[in-house]
């Protein structure tokens, strides 16, 4: 068995992990950063496509949160997490947030003031901007309805850079992980650690194992050890470690239910809308999904019976959502002899609620916007031509026919000095004096926006921390 | 504890894959059979193990089935999976949407599929 050792063990290679992994050096610290998932080289897999759930995602982005309904959702596993996969929207947190999430979870130094300088380093490494021209008709539907209806809409700002020769997202893999390379980091990707090893309130190592067929073991020893695994992965890693304590409760969610929509003109099919009607958020917000021919098919399904005739005019088609912000909350829980934790997730009555009049707003939009024909992801579920019908909706968004997914992960360990958060104001865990966490588990709730910019402020702002107290 | 899980599609699984691609021509077909084998085994063992276990029991259910009706061979067919769609058990009628749902994502991916299914 090989033995490594480092000053600090980054695990993770996402949103959180990279940038932990990027102030740290930068620093001048010693920066070993594993990830369980392959290095990609980016560019290399078409975005949003099979190849891609292959290669990048973890489950083969196949994984569900138990429950009534069950929410289907995917996560990242490769050099970069998520970042690798997601469509790059960038909403920074707003203010009213912060200083709610301030108050209500007792953070310290959690300002409005302070996570915007964080998210201004952010940006400035990722490069964060609008399309240089007429937004995809895909997108400007979205604006096109809210504008008809009276509503607000935004274009969101994406972690892209355009370029004469097209667009290249920014992930973590083409930003921030080669720039801490530079700053002489090193990235072990394939690799999956099992377990951290403890001594007292010291973690003194932790124990890997490859994950590139070889299965090799491996034992890395660190001063300090920052897990950031998601959402998902880092409770059931200090599970798995026997640090249970706060851990795994307080999973939330963007609980998400889609409509496949009929245009009569042909939509663009190769990327994600940037529209976001913005008239109910946070509480719920309606956008565009992916949109390739299997994604259009797959949304087209629940409304069974119609989906075969539909999908011969699938040109015309595009998949929409409304995300809400939920009340409900879910559990994760790492069983002995399981590789992959048990999620479970609670929607409430509300929720529910919530999300069937996310689906008539969302209907109500894509009418105005011109829509001939909308299919809602529910089982057996009106398709609906006229805005008088939308009101079957209503009834029929129940826990026994919607069907649910999620990309929006968070709050799974929680921060903030309150007896329910897993670590103390900075990511610390508490009882131990050496092992952080810095990812999207932290977040207290769901922010009712796409988190990456949350996430990436907060990984600044406590890494920075971790600097002045170690 | 351990959790057994199949390795492969089990026979209800690789029978529902058929029903749903048989329109296909025979290297799609098994390109589509590719993708759904690999995707249920890469699925987080509970959920796999309790994929396997309805699929186990709708199997047995199929046979038995067949058999009451005079010893004809059991069939899973897309009207069979068309019930269980709109079945009053919750877990049958996401059983049937998981195994729909990835056969016709790779249809589409994979086969360029014009009929639609
Ligand atoms: C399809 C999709 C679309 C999305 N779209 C957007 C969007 O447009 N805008 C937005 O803001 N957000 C979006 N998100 C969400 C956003 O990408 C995530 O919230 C964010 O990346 C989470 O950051 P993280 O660091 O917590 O985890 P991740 O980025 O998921 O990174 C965690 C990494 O840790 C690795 N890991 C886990 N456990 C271990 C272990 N034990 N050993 C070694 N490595 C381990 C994982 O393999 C993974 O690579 C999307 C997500 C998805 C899946």
């Amino acid at each position: 068995m090989t033995t490594l050792d480092t000053e600090v063990l980054v695990i993770g290679s996402g949103a959180g992990g990279a940038t932990t992994a990027a102030v740290l050096t930068r620093a001048g610290r010693q920066v070993r950063v594993v990830e369980e998932g392959p290095a990609v080289a980016p560019g290399s897999v078409e975005p949003f496509s099979l190849e891609e759930m292959v290669a990048k995602y973890r489950h083969r982005g196949g994984s569900a949160a138990l429950g009534a309904p069950p929410i289907a959702y995917a996560e990242g596993r490769c050099v970069g997490g998520s970042t690798e996969i997601n469509s790059g929207l960038w909403h920074r947190l707003p203010a009213a947030m912060a200083e709610q999430w301030r108050r209500a979870h007792h953070i310290d130094e959690f300002t409005p003031e302070v996570l915007d300088r964080c998210a201004d380093w952010a940006e400035r490494e990722v490069t964060v901007s609008c399309v240089p021209d007429a937004p995809p008709r895909s997108s400007a539907v979205l604006a096109d309805g809210a504008q008809r209806l009276g509503w607000h809409a935004v274009e969101v700002p994406r972690v892209v850079r355009y370029e004469q020769d097209g667009a290249a997202k920014q992930t973590m893999a083409a930003t921030l992980l080669p720039r801490a390379v530079a700053a002489g980091a090193e990235i072990l990707a394939d690799c999956r650690v099992d377990r951290l090893v403890r001594r007292g309130r010291v973690v003194v190592a932790a124990e890997c194992r490859r994950t590139d067929g070889t299965g090799e073991r491996l034992t890395i020893r660190a001063d300090q050890f920052v897990v950031c695994g998601g959402a998902i992965q880092s409770p059931a890693l200090l599970q798995r470690s026997g640090i249970r304590r706060r851990i795994g409760t307080g999973l939330k969610v963007h609980p998400t239910i889609k409509v496949a929509a009929r245009f009569p003109f042909a939509l663009d099919h190769g990327d994600v809308p940037m529209h976001r009607i913005t008239e109910f958020t946070p509480d719920l917000a309606l956008g565009g999904s992916a949109n390739r021919r299997g994604q259009v098919a797959l949304a087209l399904a629940d409304a069974s019976p119609e989906a075969a005739t539909a999908m011969a005019d699938w040109q015309g088609i595009g998949v929409y959502y409304a995300a809400i912000r939920s009340e409900g909350s879910g559990r994760v829980l790492a069983l002995p002899g399981l590789a992959a934790p048990v999620v479970t997730y609670r929607l409430t009555e509300a929720d529910m609620s919530r999300l069937a009049r996310g689906l008539v707003h969302l209907g109500e939009a894509l009418l105005a916007a011109g829509a001939v024909e909308l299919h809602p992801s529910v089982i057996g579920g009106r398709v609906v031509h006229r805005a008088g019908d939308l009101v079957d909706w209503w009834p029929a968004v129940t826990r026994a026919r919607a069907n649910l997914m999620t990309v929006h992960l968070t709050s799974s360990i929680g921060m903030g000095e309150d007896a329910r958060a897993g670590t103390d104001s900075f990511g610390a865990v508490r009882g131990f004096d050496n092992l952080r966490v810095n990812d999207a588990s932290l977040l207290p709730d769901a922010p009712g926006i796409n988190p990456q910019a949350t996430i990436m402020a907060i990984a600044v702002r406590n890494a920075e921390q971790a600097l002045s107290s170690w | 504890m351990t959790v057994l899980v199949p390795r492969s599609l089990l026979a209800f699984e690789r029978a529902a894959v058929d029903a749903l691609t048989d329109d296909l021509d025979r290297g799609d077909r098994a390109r589509v059979m590719a993708y759904v084998d690999g995707a249920l085994a890469a699925m987080p063992e509970h959920i796999r193990a309790g994929v396997a276990v309805e699929s186990l029991a709708l199997g047995a259910w199929t046979r038995v089935t067949a058999l009451a009706h005079w010893g004809r061979t059991a069939s899973v067919d897309a009207e069979f999976l068309d019930r269980l769609d709109r079945s009053p058990v919750g877990p049958l009628r996401q059983h049937a949407r998981l195994l729909r749902s990835l056969t016709l994502f790779a249809r589409h991916e994979i086969a360029g599929d014009e009929a639609g299914a």
